[in-house]
């Protein structure tokens, strides 16, 4: 019988005969718990009407909204600004200007890069640099070609825009 | 005069006659606490799920589309919240085993606790305590309330197919224990 039951568990009969064997266990034990007294059922709806007028009272539905609504709501608030700060790029972090990477330099690096290395002063300190190396005024530039002469083979060999801008330095000069 | 049915009854809480629900309670209250209390176990809970029941009941009646009876849709809450129930126990179950509880809580010494324990240690109750949720809910309906497969299929939204297997593991688990039980009890004391 057991091999049936096995092989065929949905059927009615093996349920029922399942079902049998068991109530028949059971009923000797008494498997049922005690009913609770009438007063309890009578208390109970009382118990439940309390609890209702609780849950449609103003206070509750403030409590309800507060649940359903607010308390989300912050916490989506709070959540994206979390999110914000750890995920979002940090808006004060900007890259360092050439001025920075040039004054991280040492000293001597700084100065050959101001300078003929021939000419270089080994006196010359940071403090005597200009904040930014490579802003040159008009007249600097129209001396170094002034110095070094053969402009023309200078502007051969920049692009045109550089070159434009020499030969507008150089027009001034002359002027 | 005629009672009136489930769903004039339900119409009439929805127009703010709050007596109709009283009526609807009274009808079901032991059904609904006698499910409740065959999947928890206990009296105590088994309260707790009867009013947690009926007040969801009242405040989603106005979600209540008459697709099945009142009563089904009833004893779904009722099944779903004794199911909670269970888990709610069983975690706290666990909190207790890990003795972190047990540092808060005083010990449950309670006399009238002893005695609902001491009663609810027939060896049926025992078997059906032992089994998984989905099981234990159809055992109930379909051992003590005698529902139809159809019937639990509404509450638990489940096929048919599925509840008859659940419900034939379910059988050959309880009596594979009860036979165990009886089996234990029988044996001769040593010392």
């Amino acid at each position: 019988m057991k091999y049936r039951m096995e092989k065929n568990p949905l059927t009615g009969e093996a349920e029922r005969e399942l079902t049998s064997e068991i109530r028949q266990r059971a009923g000797a034990g008494g498997d049922t718990p005690s009913r609770p007294p009438d007063a309890y059922w009578q208390n109970l709806i009382i118990r439940v009407n309390n609890r209702i007028d609780e849950a449609t009272s103003g206070r509750a539905l403030s409590i309800s909204w507060a649940g359903r609504v607010a308390i989300p709501g912050v916490v989506a608030i709070v959540s994206f600004l979390v999110g914000l700060h750890y995920i979002a790029p940090d808006a004060s972090f900007r890259e360092p200007s050439v001025a920075d990477v040039v004054l991280a330099l040492p000293p001597a690096a700084i100065d050959s890069l101001l300078m003929d290395p021939s000419r270089a002063d080994p006196s010359l300190s940071v403090e005597d640099v200009a904040t930014d190396v490579f802003v040159f005024s008009r007249q600097q530039i129209a001396e170094y070609f002034i110095d070094n002469g053969n402009a023309g083979d200078a502007l051969d060999a920049i692009p045109d825009r550089d070159a434009n801008t020499v030969l507008s330095v150089l027009s001034t000069d002359e002027k | 005069m005629e009672p009136r049915s489930d769903i004039e009854l339900v119409q009439e809480v929805r127009n703010g006659r709050r007596q109709a629900f009283t009526e609807l309670m009274r009808r079901y209250q032991e059904r609904v606490y006698w499910v409740a209390r065959r999947i928890v176990g206990s009296h105590d809970d088994a309260d707790d799920v009867v009013q947690e029941t009926f007040v969801k009941a009242y405040l989603a009646l106005g979600e209540f589309r008459g697709d099945s009876s009142f009563f089904t849709w009833i004893y779904r809450i009722a099944v779903n919240l004794s199911l909670n129930a269970l888990r709610k126990r069983q975690v706290l179950n666990y909190l207790h085993e890990s003795e972190l509880l047990s540092r808060i809580l005083p010990s449950p010494d309670d006399p009238e606790k002893d005695l609902e324990h001491s009663e609810t240690e027939s060896a049926l109750q025992h078997a059906v305590a032992t089994l998984p949720e989905k099981q234990k809910a159809v055992f109930v309906m379909r051992y003590y309330d005698e529902m139809t497969y159809e019937e639990i299929g509404r509450v638990l939204k489940t096929s048919v197919g599925g509840l008859k297997a659940n419900y034939f593991h379910a059988l050959r688990k309880v009596r594979e224990h009860m036979r165990n039980e009886i089996q234990d009890g029988e044996k001769p004391s040593h010392g």
